[in-house]
């Protein structure tokens, strides 16, 4: 059984560009649409890492990783932060919050793939 | 922030009245002239100029203060009616991107799945290797087929050597029968000279004359059996002869065929492995084509990830118009300046990219992050 990994972007096209490389890597993809979404599809199911972007409408990356972080099922699913922000006051927000990478958008596939190897669980 | 009444913020600026400085004048002429009646007319004329020029004024400030209203109000349906219909289009537009790139990338997704099928059906145990595993197999049970032939060519040699081994022994058996016959017509004229002397002796010569007539027929019956001997092995000879024609002609027959199948197969082989290597070599241009379209799919990917980058820019000159309105005019009527300031902050607060920042700052053609490098930090 393959693993399982979450994209939490509100552009469609971001997460399908993300869906592409980790699906031909051999990854299963789940999505959400902003941190409020994401958070309503994570129902108990194993996801082995999750993808999120910072700026979101509902709730945004930070509050996302602080709310998946007080979820029991989840509270030790790596995290990684891929967003268009690169300022440092945000990335250690980010850290904070629990996250364990952040990239920078816009991504080369086989480097995030990296990230994603280095960092998913086993 | 400070805020204006309309009528004093555009008001009369502060002067004397015209009217009022008309009459000084008049009264300054009429004290001059001693009051003299000659000095009325100038003083009526100075008065009434100075009405005059009171009336002039106090209808162009009204005109000011009613175009000031007008520009106000203006500003305002300008906030209220045109923005908002810039942000509509301006989200419109925004939206329409985001999904035909939405759709761009689901028709791209779809292309690389399906080259990763191309390429998995086309590689490994199932095709090239397959092809050529399977070409082997069949060479080497068709040779197995060649090499069963000359085998039993093979043993159809052996059978010839000893059908030949048989005729050598039937002409033995000729030999004995021939002998048989020469011992039969010697023992005839053993027989007839036997007789002659038995005649000879006469009387007492009578048995040895009867053993002699006995001999003779003994003598007949050997060559009988001598002649029959001689006809049987001539028989034996000529199926024997005929036999080994036959197998010569069949010899002849595997040679030619064992040669035929040879050449047949090895044609066959040739044409396989012809058929083989090009399929092969078609299996490698396929795969290198899909991986070199894969690679081009790839950046064409990464180039598509610019829509997020020019999405985020433009939601935030939306939203910065969509909240200037408010900024424009306020709702009490009372007329203000423009808050600038906060309409810039509200746009900087907004902004999530070092090249928005940069373009803020007004650096020279800010430029967005080449995607050859990406930046990545671990925690």
């Amino acid at each position: 059984m393959g693993k399982t990994i979450m994209i939490v972007d509100d552009s469609a096209s971001l997460r399908q560009v993300v869906g592409i490389a980790l699906r031909s890597a051999g990854y299963d993809v789940l999505e959400g649409s902003d941190g409020r979404d994401a958070l309503a599809r994570l129902t108990g199911q194993k996801v082995h890492l999750i993808i999120s972007d910072v700026n979101m409408p509902n709730l945004d990356g930070i509050g996302f990783v602080k709310a998946v972080k007080e979820m029991p099922a989840y509270r030790f699913t790596p995290i990684v932060m891929l967003t268009t922000e690169s300022q440092e006051d945000k990335k250690r927000e980010g850290q904070a919050a629990g996250a364990k990478a952040w990239v920078v958008k816009p991504f080369q596939p086989p480097q995030l793939l990296n990230v994603v190897q280095r960092l998913v669980l086993p | 922030m400070t805020s204006t009444r309309l009528d004093t913020d555009l008001g009369p600026r502060l002067r004397w009245p015209a009217s009022l400085l008309g009459a000084a004048g008049g009264a300054a002429a009429c004290a001059a002239s001693g009051f003299a009646a000659w000095a009325v007319l100038p003083a009526a004329v100075l008065l009434g100029a100075g009405a005059w020029l009171d009336r002039r004024n106090a209808a162009r400030e009204a005109a000011r203060v009613q175009a000031g209203a007008s520009f106000a109000e203006s500003a305002a349906r300008f906030g209220r009616e045109v923005m908002p219909k810039w942000s509509g289009h301006i989200e419109n537009a925004r939206g329409q991107m985001e999904t035909a790139v939405a759709a761009l990338a689901e028709r791209f997704a779809a292309i690389v799945a399906r080259l990763d099928a191309t390429m998995a059906s086309t590689a490994g145990a199932d095709s090239r290797e397959g092809v050529v595993a399977m070409f082997e197999r069949s060479r080497v049970e068709l040779h197995g087929v060649l090499d069963a032939l000359r085998s039993a060519t093979a043993d159809s040699a052996a059978l010839r050597e000893e059908v030949q081994h048989l005729q050598r022994f039937v002409q033995e058996l000729q030999a004995m029968a021939a002998d048989v016959g020469m011992i039969a017509q010697q023992t005839n004229i053993l027989a007839i000279n036997a007789a002659i002397e038995a005649a000879r002796a006469g009387e007492s010569g009578r048995g040895f004359s009867v053993l002699a007539q006995e001999v003779r027929k003994l003598s007949a019956m050997s060559a009988e059996t001598g002649r029959n001997m001689a006809g049987k092995a001539a028989s034996i000879a000529a199926a024997i002869g005929a036999a080994q024609a036959s197998a010569a002609r069949s010899a002849r027959s595997e040679r030619e065929s064992t040669a035929a199948s040879q050449s047949a197969i090895d044609g066959v082989l040739a044409e396989l492995r012809g058929v083989t290597d090009s399929l092969a070599a078609s299996t490698d241009v396929l795969q290198r084509e899909s991986r070199a379209i894969q690679g081009e799919i790839g950046e064409a990917l990464v180039q598509l990830q610019f829509q997020d980058r020019v999405n985020q820019v433009i939601t935030h000159v939306r939203q910065n118009i969509e909240r200037a309105p408010a900024l424009i005019a306020c709702a009490d009527g009372a007329l203000r300046p423009i808050d600038v300031k906060a309409l810039l902050a509200d746009l900087e607060v907004r902004y999530a990219m070092a090249e928005e920042r940069a373009l803020h700052r007004g650096d020279a053609r800010p430029s967005a992050p080449a995607a050859a490098d990406t930046d990545i930090t671990f925690f």
